[in-house]
């Protein structure tokens, strides 16, 4: 394989810092200065496991803390009570940090945002607790002494346990970055942006939700056996939520979603305190950070990027920091003070971090081409020919769907037979969008069956849905917004990834990603999207979004595609484009449901059409039938002229 | 073991439940404008009682001290949403978290130099010498709770319900935008709830700062407790957080007393990771229809 530039400065960057922080303490004999580069390595792990759920699953998880006080008391206990050795001892710290975190993982599971902030700051909170009050086993407040463990026989100094942190410390990044830019790393990002995406995808937001915390929580639990070992004395005051907003801060201000992020931001945790109890130092940092954000707020209010409040807050709390360093006596009693401000001006300024700033920085500066666009299969071995049976594929029997009073759905029947176009038509409220999103899997029917090739279909999980070969677009657009375009459509594709948990850790599914991105690259293609393939799905223009989620769909090679209103708020040839998109995945054989609203659509393309008004069936047959069908017109274009006239009359007297 | 002495137990800390109450109140208010809370509201709580006693030490007289500490709680609220709130709600983030958690933490600092580290008594007029109802005591402090606490909640649902003002809170929760097509400015809700909860977070400073003494960490483990009584209660649930603060607070004087007192914040640490797992909605929240 060819290197490209991109490979090679990545390669060569990341081998350059191992090399280096493995050489330090070979020519600095300094045992404070090894301290703080062990430290950097213990919080490396454990950012990088934090930048899992505060980074690719986009949730403020203030439980990370707690993990790396589990996994310090495990390693701790199991050596003092059960007289392990360093390599199990550290093994099951992981372990319990992968157990604890995935049982955490089950009540956070449909939890967004405050609330799982919430539950995860409970349970840290819960484990300081337990930590102070199983006094018999943690010795509580008083505090737990440890012996450093043999590892293998040998009695680690200093500088060998420094190194066994660093080795932990390269493998963790290797086994990352392969895990975070394959698969997983999208299904989790996918998970982020859009949960009923992800589900309606077939990729299930239970496994990779719980599987990502289990995973971050395992690299914590980790860092804290390694912490148990280098500082050999344990509190539970260690644990508490102060250092989870410094850890919080490590990532934000690394910058997410990077591995070098979380080893930049363990190198401004380890800096800190040195920061703090040196003033030079200090008065140097408030003065570097108020120049930055005064020319970050000068060039984003001279281009007009960035709104008032955005430029001008970072400026004043570093004015603050600045001005605040000259006034006060000791900058350790104000300690948290100094981390809120430099934490708000980063969050508030600079909200893709250092790695994010300097990444774009870089590639400018180096001119770096793109990643190169993988070339595309042929569509054929993407979606193979199905054969047009003319069966019913799809059969729903009475159903029924109430929210409350309201009978959405009010006992449909209806067969829709394969290789089909079928249009649903109806006006707004007719109960289209709920048959849908019955059959989909969304909401569970009230009452009534949904048979697919004569077996029932699973109702009220998109998840279990999707696997039975049905696949669908959304009215609402739900796109994976930060992933590329091309991503997007890697993340649904069925069949396709097969290569075992454990060679995707050693970086063996190269291949299979290749194929993956060719066959997605089809899929663009007739969608009329290769050009714009590493557009981040938020960016593209509004058609351009409706036509990915078609290819999104088309990506689980589904049997029956649902297009939710693909045509609403297009433009005229936006229309033409989607009608070809149509027929071409109709001449492919796949069966398709189509709602819409523009009537000349769903004349030009349907083969059977059902319209619906208030959750009823009023007429079937082909386009041509329904148009001249009298219960139709009066549904769309309200009762009949002369019935209007007599009520006229009435109303009159 | 005595009866009454549980009793007693049970009653106190169904009193200390409704400060619990009074705060969760406060979340609920931000939330039904805007769908985010304060993560830093025990700071809140926690400067509008130092701010008091500073009045207080300067001789001002009681009822104009609770005035003032009440205005500063409201300031504080403004405060809050404009430097940490805005901001994310306009780019649709959840920014606010971790910058409503890192105004708390700027508060903490600042309190523990201004003020200092140690718990400070709160001098009050009202009187701590308990009256004795059926064997079990209640002090007039308590009482003072229990009244403050409904008088701000009845004067706040008076204001969400009888005036316009008010009911734009409703309107917002409700559909955000189709409130700001009516000419509801959200912005300007959404300030005005921050604003009230400041307010209801100062009267929860003040109502217990007589009896828990007024230090920095006064209400650190407060809040997760008006935590926990929101998401049990729910987060939408109206008067619901009376009731699961009565019960929350009466659980945790019991396990105080029979497991130890440090295991005191454990019964609500639990309880909000059991709701959130099994009703995320809360027992008196409305469940809601995903939409797509």
């Amino acid at each position: 394989m060819i290197m490209g530039k991109r490979q090679l400065l990545i390669h060569g960057s990341e081998l350059f810092l191992f090399g280096l922080l493995a050489a330090i303490p070979g020519f600095i004999n300094n045992p404070y200065a090894l301290g703080l580069l062990t430290l950097l390595a213990i919080y490396g792990i454990l950012l990088i496991g934090l930048d899992v759920t505060v980074g690719y699953l986009g949730q403020v998880n203030l439980a990370q803390v707690a993990f790396l006080g589990l996994g310090a008391y495990t390693a701790g206990l199991s050596v003092t009570l059960l007289g392990m050795g360093m390599l199990p001892a550290l093994l099951l710290s992981l372990v319990v940090g992968l157990v604890c975190g995935g049982v955490l993982a089950f009540p956070s599971l449909r939890l967004e945002g405050p609330q799982f902030a919430l539950g995860t700051l409970s349970f840290s909170a819960l484990t300081t607790t337990i930590l102070n009050e199983w006094e018999s086993l943690t010795s509580g407040a008083q505090g737990l002494s440890i012996v450093r463990p043999p590892l293998f026989g040998m009695h680690l100094k200093a500088q060998g346990f420094y190194w066994l942190c660093l080795g932990l410390l390269a493998l963790i990044w290797f086994f990352m970055k392969n895990l975070l830019s394959g698969r997983w790393g999208r299904a989790f990002e996918a998970l982020r942006d859009s949960p009923i995406a992800t589900d309606a995808m077939g990729v299930g937001c239970f496994r990779y939700k719980v599987a990502a915390f289990a995973f971050g929580s395992s690299l914590g639990s980790l860092a804290g056996g390694l912490y148990a070992f280098n500082f050999l004395y344990l509190q539970p005051q260690s644990f508490t939520y102060d250092l989870m907003v410094i850890l919080l801060l490590g990532v934000v201000l690394g910058g997410r979603k990077s591995l070098w992020g979380a080893v930049i931001g363990a190198m401004i945790i380890v800096l800190l305190p040195n920061l703090l109890s040196n003033r030079f130092l200090f008065h140097l940092f408030a003065a570097v950070g108020l120049t930055l954000a005064v020319v970050a707020a000068v060039r984003g209010r001279l281009h007009k990027t960035t709104p008032w409040f955005q430029a001008l807050a970072p400026v004043i709390a570093m004015g603050l920091l600045l001005i605040g360093g000259f006034m006060i006596g000791n900058t350790e009693d104000w300690r948290k003070a100094i981390f809120a401000l430099m934490l708000f001006s980063v969050v508030v300024g600079l909200p893709e971090g250092v790695m994010g700033f300097v990444g774009r920085f870089f590639s400018r500066l180096l001119r770096m081409a793109p990643r190169t666009i993988p070339i595309s299969a042929p569509l054929e071995v993407v979606l193979p020919q199905l054969s047009p049976g003319n069966q019913p594929i799809l059969t729903i029997d009475a159903l029924q769907r109430h929210f409350g009073g309201v009978k959405a759905v009010d006992g449909i029947s209806l067969s829709i037979r394969s290789g089909q176009i079928h249009g649903l038509i109806g006006p707004n409220g007719s109960g289209k969008s709920t048959v849908v999103n019955v059959i989909s899997g969304l909401y569970p029917p009230t009452q009534g069956k949904i048979y697919k090739n004569g077996t029932i279909l699973p109702s009220g999980s998109l998840y279990r849905v999707a696997l039975n070969g049905i696949a669908r677009t959304f009215q609402n657009l739900q796109l994976f917004g930060e992933l590329s375009a091309l991503a997007n459509v890697m993340v649904a594709l069925r069949g396709m990834y097969r290569t075992p948990f454990f060679l995707i850790l050693l970086g063996l599914a190269r291949s299979e990603e290749q194929k993956a991105a060719s066959h997605a690259m089809a899929l663009l293609e007739l969608v009329g999207l290769a050009g714009k393939s590493a557009t981040p799905a938020k960016d593209l223009t509004y058609g351009d979004q409706r036509f990915l989620e078609i290819a999104r769909a088309l990506a689980r090679r589904p049997e029956l595609l649902i297009l939710d209103e693909p045509a609403a708020g297009l433009s005229r040839p936006d229309i033409r484009q989607l009608m070809q998109i149509i027929r071409k995945i109709h001449q492919l054989g796949v069966t398709i449901i189509l709602i819409e609203h523009h009537m000349d659509v769903v004349t030009a393309l349907c083969d059977h059409v059902t319209v619906l008004d208030g959750g009823k069936i009023i007429a079937e047959g082909t386009p041509q039938a329904i148009k001249r069908d009298p219960k139709v017109m009066e549904a769309y274009l309200g009762e009949m002229p002369a019935v209007r006239q007599e009520q006229a009359e009435e109303g009159a007297c | 073991m005595n009866r009454t002495m549980i009793l007693q137990m049970i009653v106190s800390g169904a009193l200390m439940g409704q400060v619990y109450a009074l705060i969760a109140y406060g979340f609920q208010l931000t939330y039904a404008t805007s769908k985010s809370i304060n993560f830093g509201q025990g700071e809140l709580v926690m400067l509008s009682a130092f701010f008091s006693l500073t009045l207080i030490n300067w001789g001002i007289a009681y009822p104009l001290v609770v005035v003032g500490g009440l205005l500063f709680g409201a300031v504080l609220g403004l405060f809050v949403e404009r430097a940490g709130v805005r901001l994310a709600l306009e780019q649709k983030s959840e920014g606010w978290i971790l910058l409503t958690i890192i105004l708390g933490l700027f508060g903490f600092s600042t309190a523990e130099n201004i003020w200092g580290r140690d718990d400070r008594p709160f001098p009050t007029p009202i009187s701590s010498d308990p009256i004795h109802i059926f064997g079990i005591g209640i002090t007039p402090l308590e009482v003072s709770v229990i009244l403050g606490v409904f008088a701000v909640m009845g004067l706040i649902e008076g204001f969400k319900r009888y005036t316009l003002l008010g009911k734009a809170f409703a309107a917002l929760a409700a559909d955000r935008d189709a409130a700001g097509l009516m000419g509801i400015s959200a912005t300007r809700t959404i300030m005005l709830s921050y604003a009230l909860s400041g307010f209801v977070s100062a009267m929860a400073g003040i109502l217990i700062a007589p009896i828990t003494t007024v230090g920095p960490t006064m209400a650190s483990t407060l809040i997760l407790k008006a935590f926990s009584v929101a998401v049990v209660a729910g987060l939408d649930s109206g008067f619901g957080v009376v009731i699961t603060g009565l019960v929350l607070g009466a659980i945790e004087s019991l396990t105080s007393f029979f497991l130890g007192s440090g295991w005191r914040e454990a019964p609500g640490l639990l309880l909000l990771i059991l709701a959130l797992a099994v009703r995320p909605t809360g027992l008196f929240g409305k469940t809601t229809i995903r939409k797509v």
